[in-house]
Order: C-alpha cells, then structure tokens, then sequence
C-alpha cells in the first residue's frame, strides 16, 4: 500500500528526533548570519563605493545553489562530508550574503531629514546609530530575517542527496519504497516550522516596533 | 588529493553522462520551466499590477512559494507522474512562477504614476497604456524576477537528477555513491559556474533595460526598491 | 561601474574558491561516521564492548542487520545496529575504522570488491577464496544457504519481442538499448564492464538510479530497456519480469555471510550467535521479510525480532 498513517504512529521517534535536527541546522545559521550581519552591515553601509564591491561579492556567493555549496564546504572547512557544521556554515553564508542587503538597504532608508534633526538635537553618531537609524531600519532587517529563516528551512532538506538532511530523510524514504506518508509528514513539518518561524518573527516585530504597522503590504 | 582531477580529465566531457550533455540538459530543463513560467506568470503579473485586484495573491504565494522544500515537491510528482520530462517541467515551471508574478505586478503597479497620468491625459486607451507605459517602466524588474527564477531553477534542476539522472546534479549523486569526491566537486563546481554566469548575464540584460527604460532617472531606486528587493527568492 | 564591480566580485569570489580548492588535501568523502575516528575500534565487541551492526542503504540489508544485532542480544552480547550506511566502498571503510564492527555481506561481490580477477565460480570456492583477500582485522564467519543475486531483467515484453532470455542475447541489442542500475554499478566487475568483457554488449548508456520506483518507472515505459535488482526483489515476480541467466558466471554466487572486525570473530558468544542465524536462514525467509517492510511497510526491526522468534534464536 503506498499510504499507511498508522506508520506515523510507529515512528514517532525517528520522526521526532529528525524534526529536532532540522530545527537546529536551520535556526542556528540564521542566528549567527544575525550576529554577523548587523556589524558587516554597518561597515558596509559606510564604505560608500566599496560597499558595492562587498555586495555585489555577496550576489554572486547568493546565486550559487545551495546543494553546490554544501558539497564545496569540505573543500573550505576540511570537514567530512557527512559533517553537520557543512549545512550549518553554507546556510549562515546564505544568510550574511542576503541580511547584509537587508541591513545597508534598511540604514539607506533612514531619510537624511531624521539624521540630521538627531544630529541637531545633539545624539552623538553612536546614539544616533542605535536609537534613531537601527530602529528605523529594523522593518528592512526583520523582512530579510523571515526571508532567510523561511529559506534556510527549506533548503535543509536538499542535503539528503548527500546523505544528512534531516526531515529531508523522510523524502529519501517514502521516494525509495513507493510510500507517500513518510513524504506528505516531510511537507507538513517543514511547512508547519517555517509558518511557525515566520509567525514567531513577525510577532517580535511588532512587538519590539510598536510605531510600524502594516502600512508597506510585503 | 586533487579536487579537480574529474574537471580536467578530457574524457568525462563527452559522452551521453560527460560533463557538457548534463550541463546542457539541465540549461535545456531551465529554459523550457522559465519561458512556460513567463507565459503564464507574465499576463497574470499585468493584470494583477494593473487593476489592482488580487494583489493579495502575489504576496501570498510568494512567500508560500519559499518555504516549499523543492526535493519534497519533486519526490512527490515524480511518485504520482512518473519520470518524465513534462513532470519535472511542471514542477520547475510550479517554482518558477512565483518571482516572475510578484516582479511583474510589482513592476506594473510601481510604474511611474505620474508617466501613467500623462499617458491617459494624451488620450492613450487602457491597452496601450499597459504596452506603451507601464510595461517599459517595469521591464527591469519583471527582468530582475526571471533573473531570481532562473536562479531557483537552475538549483532544482541539480536536484532533478534524484528522480531522473539527468542534468549535473548526477555527477553528486553518483559521486556521493562511489565515494568520488572529484567528481562531485566537479558537479557542484558547474552548477555553481552555471548559476554565477547566468546570473551576471541577466543582471547585465537588466542593467542594459533599465538604463533603456529612463535614461537618467532611475526608477527601480526611487521605489525605493533594491532591483533585487522585490523578488528576493533563495534558489535551492 | 556596477559591472566593474560586479565583475571584481566575482572574481573574489572564484579566487578564494580556488585558493581553498589548492589546500585541500583531505578527502571529505574518506569517513563513513564524521565525529568518530577511532583507530581501535570501540565498537569491537571484545571484553564487552558493544558491536555495532552495520547495514547498507537496501531494505535486506537493514533487516539483515537487525536480526544478527537482535540474536547476539539474546545471546548476552551487547549490540546496537547502524543502518543505512550507504554503498559497499562506504560502509567497509566504516568497518575498517571502526564504527562498525559487523556489517551482513555477500559473498560473491564482497570477492570481486577485493579481488577483481577472482577466478571462483561456485559457492563454495567463492567461499573458501574470501579469508586469503580480505584486509588486516577483517573476517567473515560461515556463509548461509541463503541467496541474493544481482539479476539483470527486461520485461516480459521487450523479452518476447526481442528473444532476450540470457545475457548472451544481450548483444543483440545493446548498442541501442539503455541500462538502468544503482550508481555504483557502472564501474564494478559485474556492471556494463563485464558485460562488455564477458558478453560483448556495450550499451549505448547507462542510467544511474539511486532509488527503485524512477527505475521501475523507466524500465516500464521502456525508457530503459535493461534494469538490475535483486534476486529477492518482490517487484520482480509483482511485474513480470523476465530474469537473465548468466551462463558465463559473471554475477558470482552471492550468499550471506557476516563480515566482522577480528575481535569479533574472536568473541565465541558473537560466533555462536550468528552462526545459527546463518544456518536458519533461508532465501524463501528473505523474500518474505523483504515484502513485509516492502510492500507491507513494517518496520525492520519488528520483522526481524519475529522471524527469531520463529526460529527459536531469541
């Protein structure tokens, strides 16, 4: 038979522990790109022309197919190829080369009127910097971080083709012996975590910036 | 151990499995599922941009459209269709229409409303408003939206070859399977070449359009918009 | 200027691919278990120390590899299974360095993976050939009557229409034809080489299928003409398919046997066990444990620990 849901049942733990991986290798990059992105950003933001340089480095790292850079990942780490840190890394790299856009779009959105009041009413360029342009670029950052979450999600699954991959194992198996349950449980985990994911980011927004609402519809 | 010794060895070039048949194979899969894509997504953009009506439904689905895991789509089709090429189109054309769809109607809505004004003003009907105005302002971002859905085909189709043997991503299967890391370097070493040169291209097509669409005034920046801003879709 | 930059992007991004490419030395692909690499083998199964059951990516092997872990448990030794290692170069290297100590193998392929130029043909010599090629610190124990060939089919059709009964008649057709059969086996002793060597058929291509359904599929609708399975395979009697004699012996006699570290072997309580599963084994006993996680979606281990059951070994 190629549709069994009592095989959910019998495998609840396999299931489970594949979900727990899954959320690991696609939240940790994301939370480092984070971190490496908000400084990058920034430096980026203020080195006027090489700061297209730096991003048109970054479209060109974007383009490459994410299964392309989890298999030239031992080439760089000098990992094994079953190595979990080679999914981690090439989806943190995803990560940086899409949140650095998002943080030097976001500052260069701050109008040059509200930097220069600031400046008048005598914030320093460092207060400035946290207390007017970061929160005003912070819409921008918090689109690219559901972009990439969303994303990495997704992606994780594709490194079945080189034995890991998580929730992604479930395709491998169902594919492998004519069975759809373990593939249709696949498709509904990863969506549910990334709808979950994307609810739980936008929910921080709004409540970290209370003055945005829904006034740009994407 | 030389990563490049598969790359360099002139034998594994040709041949129905070399290096140059699958790479072609999988330009070929790209170019079929984009331009299937365009043809739908393309008309549907314009009347989304234009009337204004069912914008919901392009915000919608292309944010949908990211979280789909490509593999679990492909599996599944191929399971309930079978391997041949039209399944496989299907489902890179499925994945290619978001980003076309959301930079077209994006690009349609954007246009220059004071452009559009003078061009009703001047008597222009409702069709050749859409022709003569709209669509030359947005060219540059419905080209940067088959650039962003080029890219993700291009990446899916690699994984392709899971069901079908074909296209580059064979030399990473087969590579992962005989324990030959040359030759998946050589795989994934193409697929990135491929993605990379496809992309400048486009960008360059998109460049080109744009500097065509207003000489020295550069509207895809004053919406605000980073060309790439709109359609930021992460190919697989 | 953006493509001027864009262009010095690029080429920063190509340089430090190439100038990682240049320090790698390592092959990535040369451990099977990442985070293990242990030269002593803790998985031995001497003094107590768990032996870890192997198996490869296929439904038979992974059955295979309960049931000898199940009945060394029942035994008193300690065992935990390690499935799906992936292909014979894979899980061997795993053997040799020790995150595995056991893994179930077949004798004829095992051969040709050390020996290509073996000149066994019967069971038997095949058999007794094994302990002079194996490697330092790996040993198989006693082979099973049981069987599990490679087999190479075409469908009833093509059979009928083309008088295809033998892998002799394979040249007839092959400069046409497309073979469809695991990755792996486009380079190994009994793929398209031997059939060129010992058949003379050169098939116009072959198709690398990492999972059965696409290659079913394909073999179907005749997208390919000639597939290879295993003899235990359920969808061959399912289909129809017609099997292929080998009159020339180029797919050796394939009976189970367990490969192991040699402490293992030096372990009595390990040898005993698997000696009786091996004599208990039978290949009807693989057909059916093959359909039951197949085609009836149980679960290896469960079939597993049921057939010792029935066959008084746990």
């Amino acid at each position: 038979m190629n549709l069994d849901w009592a095989w959910i049942q019998r495998n609840l733990a396999m299931i489970g522990n594949l979900l727990v991986d899954h959320i690991i290798l696609s939240v940790l990059p994301v939370l480092i790109a984070l971190v490496i992105s908000l400084p990058l950003g920034f430096l980026v933001f203020k080195t006027k022309r090489v700061a297209n340089v730096i991003l048109a480095f970054l479209g060109v790292i974007y383009s490459i197919p994410s299964l392309a850079l989890f298999v030239m990942m031992p080439l760089i780490l000098g990992t094994k190829i079953l190595n979990p840190v080679n999914i981690v890394v090439a989806l943190a790299i995803y990560s940086i080369a899409l949140l650095v856009r998002s943080v030097v779009d976001g500052l260069r959105s701050v109008p040059a009127s509200v930097k220069q009041s600031a400046t008048a009413v005598g914030y320093g360029w460092l207060r400035r910097l946290f207390r007017v342009e970061l929160p005003l670029a912070m819409p921008v950052i918090y689109a690219g971080l559901r972009v990439v979450t969303v994303s990495s999600i997704a992606l994780v699954s594709v490194a079945v083709l080189i034995g890991s991959g998580a929730l992604g194992k479930l395709f491998d198996l169902g594919f492998g012996s004519f069975f759809y349950t373990p593939i249709i449980v696949g498709l509904v985990l990863m969506l549910a975590l990334a709808l979950v994911a994307d609810a739980l980011i936008l929910l921080i927004q709004r409540g970290t910036l209370p003055w945005f609402r829904k006034r740009r519809t994407a | 151990m030389n990563i490049f010794s598969y790359l360099t060895d002139p034998a594994n070039w040709e041949g129905p499995a070399g290096i140059w048949n699958l790479l072609l194979q999988q330009l070929a899969y790209t170019a079929a599922s984009v331009a299937i894509a365009a043809v739908i997504a393309i008309p549907l953009g314009i009347f989304i941009g234009h009337t204004g009506r069912g914008s919901f439904l392009v915000i919608g689905v292309s944010n949908a459209a990211r979280a789909i895991p490509t593999l679990g789509l492909l599996v599944l089709v191929v399971l309930l269709l079978g391997t041949g090429v039209g399944p496989i189109i299907g489902v890179l054309a499925v994945l290619a229409l978001p980003p076309i769809l959301t930079a077209t109607a994006a690009g349609i809505h954007g246009a220059d409303p004071e452009a559009v004004h003078a061009g009703r003003a001047l008597g222009l009907s409702e069709r050749q408003v859409v022709s003569k105005v709209e669509w030359p302002l947005a060219l540059p971002l419905v080209i940067s939206g088959l650039r962003s859905s080029t890219l993700q085909v291009v990446a899916t189709a690699t994984v392709a070859a899971y069901s079908s043997g074909e296209g580059l991503g064979r030399l990473l299967i087969t590579g992962n399977a005989t324990r030959d890391y040359p030759q998946m370097f050589a795989g994934a070493f193409m697929v990135a070449v491929l993605a990379v040169v496809l992309d400048i291209l486009l960008g360059g097509v998109g460049w080109l359009a744009s500097r065509h669409a207003s000489p020295g005034r550069r509207t895809s920046r004053s919406r605000g918009a980073s060309p790439r801003g709109e359609t930021i879709d992460q190919p697989a | 200027m953006k493509i001027k930059q864009s262009l010095l992007g690029v080429s920063l991004g190509i340089a430090g691919l190439l100038l990682a490419a240049c320090g790698g030395s390592s092959n990535p692909l040369s451990d099977a278990s990442s985070p293990q690499p242990s030269q002593s083998g803790s998985a031995s199964g001497a003094q107590g120390a768990p032996v870890v059951v192997g198996s490869a990516d296929f439904t038979e092997s992974k059955i295979l590899a309960e049931i000898y872990s199940q009945a060394l448990k029942a035994k008193g030794v300690d065992s935990s299974t390690k499935l799906g290692i992936g292909s014979r170069e894979i899980y061997i290297k795993a053997l040799q360095d020790g995150s595995i100590s056991a893994v179930p193998e077949y004798t004829g392929n095992l051969l040709l993976n050390f020996d290509a130029n073996a000149t066994a043909t019967t069971a038997d010599e095949v058999e007794k050939s094994l302990p002079a090629v194996l490697p330092q610190g790996i040993k198989v124990l006693k082979a099973s009557p049981a069987v599990d060939q490679d087999v190479y089919v075409v469908t009833k059709d093509f059979s009928a229409k083309n008088g295809i009964t033998s892998l002799e008649d394979l040249k007839k057709i092959a400069s046409t034809s497309t073979l469809g059969g695991p990755p792996e086996l486009e380079k190994r002793a009994y793929g398209p080489p031997g059939l060129e060597k010992i058949y003379g058929a050169k098939f116009k291509a072959f198709v690398p299928y990492a999972k059965y359904p696409p290659k079913i599929s394909d073999l179907d609708s005749n997208k390919i003409q000639v597939a290879t399975f295993f003899t235990t395979d359920a969808v061959i009697s399912e289909k129809g398919y017609v099997q292929l004699e080998d009159p020339q012996s180029m797919i050796l006699p394939q009976n189970v046997i367990p490969l192991v570290r040699s402490d293992v072997a030096d372990n009595a309580d390990a040898v005993a066990a698997l000696d009786a599963v091996q004599a208990a084994l039978t290949t009807d006993d693989l057909v059916q444990l093959d359909k039951k996680v197949d085609s009836e979606r149980q679960d290896p281990a469960q079939v597993a620990g049921e057939w010792l059951k029935s066959k008084g070994l746990a």
